[in-house]
C-alpha cells in the first residue's frame, strides 16, 4: 500500500475553508456543481433554487499558500417554486443541472435548469460607473430642466466591484416530464434539454420554440418500459449526441441523418452476466450518467455499482469497467426497500482523460486511474480530514476481519451519498457536494 | 445497514440466490414482489411521481411476476416471509400466484400479458380532465358506481377468493367450510353471492375472455367449499376482532347514536372510503387499489357474541344494481378479517 500511495498521481489535501453552513435545511442541498471551461469559476446550484459561484482567487506571490483558492463570486436566485395550475402539480425550483457557456466576452453565461425551465444567466461584473448625467443627479433623482444651465459628459468612476446575474433567455414549456440534463453543442449556438421521454433541441438565441429531435414516448403509455436518463453532445462533432436509458443502454444519433433521431447510429449495450442475474438487475444497469470523454474517443456511463468507459467504435461491450462498490451487490435488496438503488450518481473525467472519478455513500468518493488501473477511495468530511493535512485513502471491509482503518459494509451511512462531482478541466482540482457542504481538493504541490 | 432514524424490518436473506429451485429464491420473490407493490402503490399517491422511478418498479414487478410464472410449483409449507400486516393480502396473492391453480392461472396469464402495472398513472402530465384519481375519488358518491367499476371490483373479490383458495392446503377440500357459511349468509344465499361476482363479469365490455370469467366463478365457488378454516367457528373467528375502535370512529362520525351499539350495514359501508373507479387499469392494479381503500381490520378489537350474529345484518339482502358495490366490499371487508386473523 505504500508503493500504491507513493505512486498516486493525486495526493489531495482539504482546503482551508469548506463550503458550508453548520445547520442547514432541506434548501441547502447541494444538486449540482459544475467548473467552467477555464477552471475559473465554479458554480452550485441547490434544491432551493439558487446557484452560487466561487471564483478562483489569483495566485499572490506574498501568499503562495493561498494558491487558488475559491471564494463567492456571485448568489442568485435561478428559479423560483411554480404552480402549475393546469395539472395543479408544484414545479420544483431544485436546480437540476448547471451548464456553462464559453467565454466569448467580459462577462459569464451559464445555463440553469430544474424540472421544466432552462433559464441563461448572465453574470457580469460592475466596478465603475458614470457619474455626471444632466438631466438626474448622482442621486438619481430628477434634475428640474429649469435649473440646467450648462452642459456636462458623464464620466465612469471607479466603484466598488459588484456582480450581477441577470436572467438573460428563458427557455419554457417545452418539457412535458422532467428534465434531467441539459449540454452545450460545441457551435455555441444550440443546445439540448432531456426529460424522461424527449431531447430538445434550442437555440440559445430563441426561446419561443424548440425543435424535438429524440421521442420514445410510446402511443400507449402503458407500454413505457424505458425513459432517458442522460444526454449530451459530442465535445467536437456538433452533429453528434448520446443519451443513455434506465435500461442501460446508450444510443449515439447524427442529426444530419434525419430531423428526428429516434433512429440511432450506434447502439451500445452490453450483454447481462447470467451468472449475476437478480430480481434488481435492471435497476442497477439503469445508467443514471453519461459524459463524452475531452478528446471525444470515449464515453463513460455511470450505473449503480460500476463505472464503464466506452470507445466509440466499439459497441457490444465496454472499454473497461471499474467497480465502484461491489459490496453493496448483496445488499441490493435492502437498498431496494430503502430507496438507495435508485441514487443517480455522476461521473466524471479529469482533464486529460486519465482518471475518472465518481461518487458513492459515506461520503466516499473513488478515482480510477485508466494508465495504471489503480483506484483510490477518499471521503470528503470535515471530521476525517485536517486542513491541508493529506487525504488519507479509505477501505470498505467487505467480510471477515475488520482492520483498524477500515470501515465495515454494515456501518456505512447511506445518507451521506455523493452524487454529484465535477472536476476542473485542466488541473487537479476536484469539487464534490456532499449534501450541503462543498468541498475542493487540490494535489499536493512539491 | 438501515438509513439512520429508520425503523428495522426483517430482513431477507442478504446474499442475492439466483438458484430458482432454492426455497431463499422463492422468499426473496416474493418480499420483492411484496415491497415493489408498495413502492408502486406510494408512488402513485404521490401527486407527481417520478418516471424513471415508476418505471423501474413497474418493469421488477412485471419481472417478479414473471419468474413467478417460470418458477417451478413450490412447496406450499413454505412460509412466506414477514410482512407488514398491511401488506398481509399483498402476501396472500403472491403466494397464490405460487400455486398452478387452475384458477388462478387463466388470471395470471392476464396479469402477465396485460401491460401490468399499468403505467396509465405514470401519465401524469395529461391534461386536466384526467386528473389524479386520487383526487377525484374522495368526492364520488357511492350510489353512482358505474359498471366498469362493478368490475373492478368484482375482479379485485375473485382474485381474493382465488388466492385464499389457493394458500389451502391441498387436503379436502370436499369439508365445508362452517365459518364461511356465515359469510354466504351475510351476502345473501351462496348461489346469490357467486351469482353477483358473475354478473359484474359478464357486466364488463371488453379485454377479458369467456373462459376467464368463468374460471374466476368457479374459483369463488370452489371456495365457499373449501375446508381452510374448518375447525374453526364463527365467534372464534370474530373473537379477537375489536369494534371499540371502529364504534369510536364510527360515533365522530356521527353515525352512531346514544344507543351505541354495532353500526348498521349501511352506515358501515358509509364509513368505508369509496375505492377508485378506474376501469381501464388491469387486474392487479385494480385489486389492490380497491384493497388499499379498505380499513385495517386489525384495528377493530373482539365483537360481542350479540355483535357477531348481528353481523349478517350488515348487508341488505336484496340485490340491486347499486348495492353490488356495498356488498362486494362488504365481502371484502370480512375476507381481510380473514385473512389478517
Amino acid at each position: 500500500m505504500k508503493c500504491f500511495s507513493r505512486y498516486l498521481p493525486y495526493l489531495f489535501r482539504p482546503p482551508s475553508t469548506i463550503l458550508s453552513s453548520t445547520c442547514h435545511t432541506e434548501a441547502d442541498i447541494i444538486s449540482t456543481v459544475e467548473f467552467n471551461s477555464s477552471g475559473e469559476l465554479l458554480a452550485t446550484g441547490d434544491k432551493g433554487g439558487r446557484v452560487v459561484v466561487f471564483q478562483r482567487e489569483q495566485e499572490s506571490k506574498s501568499q503562495p499558500q493561498r494558491r487558488g483558492e475559491y471564494n463567492v463570486y456571485s448568489t442568485f436566485q435561478s428559479h423560483e417554486p411554480e404552480f402549475d395550475y393546469l395539472k395543479s402539480l408544484e414545479i420544483e425550483e431544485k436546480i437540476n443541472k448547471i451548464k456553462w457557456l464559453p467565454q466569448q466576452n467580459a462577462a459569464y453565461f451559464l445555463l440553469s435548469t430544474n424540472d421544466k425551465t432552462v433559464k441563461l444567466w448572465k453574470i457580469s461584473e460592475r466596478d465603475k460607473r458614470p457619474e455626471g448625467y444632466n438631466l438626474k443627479d448622482d442621486d438619481g433623482r430628477i434634475r428640474d430642466p429649469s435649473t440646467i444651465t450648462s452642459l456636462r459628459v458623464p464620466v465612469l468612476q471607479p466603484m466598488d466591484l459588484m456582480v450581477e446575474a441577470t436572467a438573460r433567455r428563458v427557455f419554457s414549456n417545452a418539457h412535458m416530464y422532467h428534465i434531467n440534463s441539459i449540454s452545450v453543442n460545441s457551435d455555441y449556438q444550440t443546445y439540448i434539454s432531456t426529460d424522461d421521454l424527449r431531447v430538445n433541441l434550442w437555440n440559445l438565441e430563441i426561446t419561443d420554440r424548440s425543435f424535438n429531435i429524440v421521442d420514445i414516448k410510446p402511443a400507449n403509455m402503458e407500454e413505457l418500459t424505458e425513459v432517458i436518463t442522460s444526454a449530451e453532445f459530442h465535445p467536437q462533432q456538433c452533429h453528434t449526441f448520446a443519451y443513455s436509458s434506465s435500461k442501460g443502454s446508450i444510443r449515439l444519433c447524427d442529426m444530419r441523418e434525419a430531423a428526428l433521431c429516434d433512429k440511432h447510429c450506434k447502439y451500445f449495450e452490453e450483454p447481462e452476466d447470467p451468472s449475476t442475474r437478480s430480481f434488481f438487475s435492471e435497476i442497477i444497469s439503469s445508467i443514471s450518467d453519461v459524459k463524452f470523454s475531452h478528446n471525444g474517443r470515449y464515453l463513460m456511463t455511470r450505473d449503480y455499482l460500476t463505472v464503464k468507459v466506452w470507445d466509440l467504435q466499439m459497441e457490444n461491450k465496454p472499454l473497461e469497467t471499474y467497480q465502484v462498490h461491489d459490496y453493496l451487490r448483496g445488499k441490493l435488496c435492502s437498498l431496494y426497500e430503502n430507496d438507495c438503488i435508485f441514487d443517480k450518481f455522476e461521473c466524471v473525467w479529469n482533464g486529460s482523460d486519465s482518471v475518472i472519478m465518481t461518487g458513492s455513500y459515506n461520503n466516499f468518493f473513488r478515482m480510477f486511474d485508466r494508465n495504471t488501473k489503480r483506484d483510490v477511495t477518499l471521503e470528503a468530511s470535515r471530521e476525517n480530514s485536517k486542513p491541508r493535512a493529506i487525504l488519507k485513502p479509505r477501505k470498505v471491509c467487505v467480510g471477515g476481519k475488520r482492520r483498524k482503518d477500515e470501515i465495515s459494509v454494515d456501518s456505512l451511512d447511506f445518507s451521506k451519498k455523493i452524487l454529484h462531482t465535477t472536476w476542473h478541466p485542466h488541473e487537479n482540482i476536484i469539487a464534490v457536494a456532499a449534501t450541503n457542504n462543498l468541498y475542493i481538493f487540490q494535489d499536493k504541490v512539491n | 445497514m438501515i438509513m439512520k432514524g429508520q425503523k428495522r424490518k426483517h430482513p431477507p436473506e442478504e446474499v442475492e440466490v439466483s438458484d430458482r429451485s432454492s426455497p431463499m429464491w422463492e422468499s426473496q420473490r416474493q418480499f420483492v414482489f411484496s415491497v415493489s407493490l408498495n413502492k408502486y402503490h406510494h408512488g402513485q399517491e404521490l401527486p407527481e411521481p417520478s418516471l424513471r422511478r415508476s418505471v423501474l418498479i413497474a418493469n421488477t414487478l412485471r419481472q417478479v411476476s414473471l419468474e413467478a410464472v417460470a418458477a417451478p410449483s413450490v412447496d406450499m409449507e413454505v412460509s412466506p416471509p414477514p410482512c407488514s400486516s398491511s401488506s398481509a393480502l399483498h402476501e396472500s396473492v403472491v403466494t397464490a400466484k405460487q400455486h398452478p391453480a387452475e384458477t388462478f392461472s387463466n388470471s395470471h396469464s392476464a396479469l402477465v400479458s396485460c401491460p401490468t402495472v399499468t403505467l396509465n398513472d405514470l401519465s401524469y402530465c395529461v391534461p386536466a380532465s384526467n386528473a389524479p384519481l386520487s383526487l377525484k375519488d374522495e368526492d364520488e358518491d357511492w350510489g353512482s358506481m358505474s359498471m366498469d367499476s362493478d368490475f373492478s371490483l368484482s375482479v379485485a373479490i375473485s382474485s381474493i377468493l382465488t388466492a385464499l383458495d389457493s394458500t389451502i392446503d391441498g387436503s379436502s377440500q370436499a369439508a365445508p367450510r362452517t365459518p364461511l357459511r356465515s359469510l354466504e349468509n351475510l351476502s345473501a344465499p351462496s348461489d346469490g353471492g357467486v351469482a353477483w361476482v358473475k354478473q359484474g363479469l359478464r357486466g364488463y365490455g371488453g379485454g377479458w375472455e369467456q373462459q376467464e370469467e368463468g374460471r374466476a366463478w368457479e374459483g369463488s365457488t370452489e371456495l365457499m367449499r373449501c375446508s381452510y378454516l374448518s375447525e374453526l367457528t364463527v365467534e372464534d373467528l370474530f373473537q379477537d376482532i375489536d369494534t371499540s375502535l371502529l364504534e369510536r370512529d364510527m360515533e365522530v362520525l356521527g353515525l352512531i347514536g346514544s344507543g351505541g351499539g354495532c353500526p348498521t350495514g349501511d352506515d358501515l359501508l358509509r364509513y368505508l372510503p369509496p375505492f377508485s373507479s378506474s376501469p381501464s387499469h388491469p387486474f392487479s392494479l385494480s385489486l389492490n387499489q380497491n384493497l388499499k381503500c379498505l380499513p385495517s381490520l386489525s384495528s377493530f378489537g373482539p365483537l360481542s357474541s350479540s355483535s357477531s350474529s348481528s353481523l349478517p345484518s350488515l348487508s341488505s339482502p336484496h340485490f340491486s344494481s347499486q348495492n353490488h358495490v356495498r356488498e362486494g366490499l362488504d365481502l371484502e371487508h370480512l375476507m381481510e378479517i380473514l385473512v389478517e386473523s
